[in-house]
């Protein structure tokens, strides 16, 4: 709820998995970034609780690593400085971090480009090096607010390809990515799980469990089934009912 | 001549490392107090009202303080010295701190985020994101700075109370022995070496800039400047050399001990920060300190003097209002010369190539050293253009070319770090000159620009302190206003009515606070909501 009384959510209640990718989707302003938040412990529910492995989460920690829609990236860092910027928390050696940045730099495919500043990079690898120093970060949850938004189609659906490979990597300690996307397709092909958000103030108006092998194609008939029934929830005149 | 050369070289030197090592001292102490204010809603209040109105109170005016403090108190050489550095120090520190408190103001909400998630510690804050974030505002103000601190440099280096003269070792006091021995052609070259000194000083200054806007404004396409082979820097960074040494590892070794039994405290609520008692402390010790002082003064000063400032009061408002009015002219004069000149200088290479470093070399040259020869040469031509208005124009004009860089580097700045997709969309549109301004230009260098005009508004206040009373300017000419409330305390100050010019002073300082209050810091708070260009694009 807001300062002005205005009640954002009402009645909701996620549940991210064990090796699950979860999305979120939902009309534009329906609170998607906001819940990211509240997840992230970024801001605080004045109603309800998160939790993480069983544990309240009362302000933003490494363990819940959020990547902006927003291309967030430090222009006087270097890509690998801006991924040593994760490794702070672990108090590693200058050495030891920078083999780590190296490596997660390697995992989303931009090695060899260490050492340009981001004002020198393209959106899609701005973005992978966000990605990247997320990763470093050894999250347990990975919290995604529309991360594709600002890339080209071609870029974005090259990382989607990448991403769930990259994320639930057996050398990472990941247990879970929640992420956000106004974009149906793109959650269907990542996500195996997706809570539809609608209505003011927003609820859950279903959970989809997504029974498809990967990679997964949009032209393929249970891929567009799906989609179907998500726009359904979408536009539900229920769903939107004060 | 060899001797002159080496007096004045040293002169130039002590004047020099005063303003710059003040700068530097300004611009530490200013990260950490604009932390502070951004991370305490009662601390920021109490900031920024302190810096408005210790900005906007002519540096003269702290005479009172320096008489009683540094002259009288500690006295001796040490005391002149504390003196002149207390005089700089509050004319270079003021446009640095709200340069630096606006730009933690304005820092993206993301990157605080991504600093949030990574827990990064307040000085690990401080040093990645907020001192960076801040570097372009820095540098914009490092020029107004340099040149201010000359300006009063000059006149604080001699200065004078009642019949009693004060004199600290640099450049003035050289060309002011030079003046009262009467030679001139020492005089010359004094102000010749201070000419090269400054100019040297500038292209150092813009080498910075160019680097700073490169590497650390948001998304300009401006391309890195890369370090070179041999970089000094570099090379001598301290982690660089403490890598090896063995204490280094200890360290290591105990931060790493540390973090590992920190690590579970993400599920802790955070602990309440005791450093806000403490400050609570400092605070109220503070406000007994001055509570006290002040019950001391107004205790001291009888009956009769109370009367005769309360009768004054009056005179002293309508004074103030002339003061204004000149205040206001002075601004719109130099916000014309800003928007159009900073916009040319900021899109059109050669301009600025030629430009910028005439009127950086211009302002960083103290106007009392050179104004009195100007006044010499045009009062004849002025006077029959403007007649018994005469001394207020030259009033007005070294009010002007005191304070004008203010606004105008400020707004150049804002142009520079304008993000170039704006540029692009602007002639995408094919937007004539005013639709720009109006709709890109102006909103996106918003926050430049009020940074920039606040500090030319408090600026201009020094201008008029010193033209509005000027006994022999030029032989025996003087240059004196009818009505001015800087004149009012100029002239007390002159003749020893310390009450007075304190009164007067006071007065103009409760005016300033409320100004800071309903003006300053709604247009910062505006820029903040509205006006955050870096975040329009990503």
């Amino acid at each position: 709820m807001f300062e002005n009384k205005y009640k954002v959510f009402e009645n909701v209640d996620l549940v991210a998995e064990d090796m699950k990718f979860v999305g979120l989707v939902g009309p534009s302003g329906v609170g998607k970034s906001t819940l990211l938040r509240l997840i992230g412990g970024f801001l605080r529910p004045s109603k309800g609780e998160v939790r993480l492995a069983g544990k309240p989460v009362l302000r933003p920690s490494p363990k819940l690593v959020l990547v902006h829609q927003s291309i967030v990236t430090f222009p006087w860092m270097t890509a690998i400085d801006n991924v040593m910027l994760s490794l702070i928390p672990k108090h590693l050696g200058r050495d030891e971090a920078r083999k780590v940045a190296i490596n997660a730099l390697e995992v989303v495919g931009l090695q060899g480009f260490e050492e340009l500043y981001p004002k020198e990079m393209s959106g899609g690898m701005r973005q992978r090096v966000a990605i990247a120093r997320a990763i470093a970060a050894d999250p347990m949850v990975l919290l995604m607010d529309e991360p594709f938004a600002h890339l080209d189609e071609l870029t974005a659906e090259g990382i989607r390809q990448d991403i769930y490979n990259i994320l639930f990597n057996k050398n990472l300690p990941l247990r879970s990515v929640i992420m956000v996307s106004h974009n149906l397709s793109e959650v269907l092909e990542l996500a195996d799980v997706i809570y539809v958000l609608n209505g003011s103030p927003a609820t859950v108006v279903a959970r989809v469990d997504i029974d498809m092998p990967r990679p997964r194609s949009p032209r393929d008939p249970k891929f567009n089934s799906y989609l179907d029934l998500m726009y359904n929830y979408l536009t539900n005149k229920k769903g939107r009912q004060r | 001549m060899t001797d002159a050369v080496l007096l004045i070289l040293a002169g130039i030197s002590a004047t020099t490392s005063r303003v710059l090592g003040l700068i530097l001292l300004s611009i530490v102490v200013g990260w950490f107090l604009s932390y502070y204010a951004i991370k305490s809603r009662l601390f920021e209040n109490i900031f920024v009202a302190f810096v408005e109105v210790f900005e906007s109170v002519p540096v003269i005016s702290f005479f009172p303080i320096v008489l009683l403090v540094f002259v009288a108190g500690i006295g001796g050489p040490l005391g002149s010295e504390l003196a002149v550095d207390f005089l700089v120090f509050t004319a270079v520190v003021w446009n640095i701190w709200i340069g630096e408190y606006q730009a933690f103001k304005t820092v993206p909400r993301e990157m605080v985020e991504v600093s949030e998630n990574y827990r990064l510690t307040f000085f690990e804050k401080l040093t990645r994101l907020y001192i960076p974030f801040s570097v372009p505002r820095i540098v914009a103000n490092l020029f107004p700075s340099f040149s201010d601190g000359f300006f009063y440099i000059t006149v604080s280096e001699a200065f004078s109370i009642g019949s009693k003269s004060y004199k600290v070792f640099g450049i003035t006091s050289v060309i002011s022995s030079y003046v009262i021995a009467g030679d001139w052609a020492d005089v010359e070259l004094a102000l010749f070496l201070l000419s090269i000194v400054i100019v040297a000083i500038i292209l150092l200054f813009r080498e910075i800039t160019k680097r700073s806007v490169a590497k650390y404004a948001l998304d300009t396409d401006i391309p890195v400047i890369r370090r070179g082979r041999l970089n000094l820097l570099e090379a001598t960074r301290r982690s660089g050399i403490l890598s090896k040494n063995p204490l280094t590892k200890l360290a290591n070794y105990n931060r790493q001990k540390k973090s590992r039994t920190a690590v579970d405290d993400y599920f802790e609520p955070e602990k309440k920060r005791r450093i806000n008692y403490i400050t609570a402390v400092i605070g109220l010790a503070i406000l007994a300190v001055l509570v006290y002082g002040l019950y001391n003064i107004v205790s001291k000063v009888s009956y009769g003097t109370w009367m005769m400032l309360i009768g004054d009061t009056p005179g002293l408002l309508v004074d103030l209002l002339y003061d204004y009015l000149r205040v206001l002219i002075i601004v719109a004069v130099s916000m014309v010369f800003a928007i159009f000149v900073g916009y040319y200088f900021a899109t059109n290479r050669t301009g600025e190539k030629i430009g910028l470093p005439a009127i950086q070399t211009f302002a960083s040259y103290p106007t009392p050293i050179y104004f009195p020869f100007v006044f010499l040469a045009t009062s004849v031509f002025v006077s029959s253009m403007f007649g018994y208005l005469t001394d207020e124009f030259f009033v007005l004009f070294l009010g002007f070319i005191s304070t004008f860089y203010y606004v105008f580097y400020s707004f150049w700045m804002g142009v520079k770090a304008m993000p170039q997709e704006f540029t692009e969309l602007m002639n995408n549109l094919d937007l004539n000159l005013f639709q720009k301004m109006r709709r890109v230009i102006l909103p996106s260098a918003f926050p430049y620009l009020i940074s920039g005009i606040s500090a030319t508004i408090n600026s201009a206040w020094g201008g008029l302190m010193i033209g509005e009373y000027w006994p022999n300017i030029a032989g025996n000419k003087s240059l004196v206003v009818s009505h001015g409330l800087m004149k009012d305390i100029a002239v007390a100050t002159a003749s020893g009515n310390i009450a007075l010019a304190a009164w007067a002073s006071f007065i103009f300082g409760i005016i300033v606070v409320f100004y800071s209050i309903f003006f300053t810091k709604r247009m910062m708070d505006v820029s903040r909501k509205r006006y955050v260009a870096e975040e329009g694009i990503f």
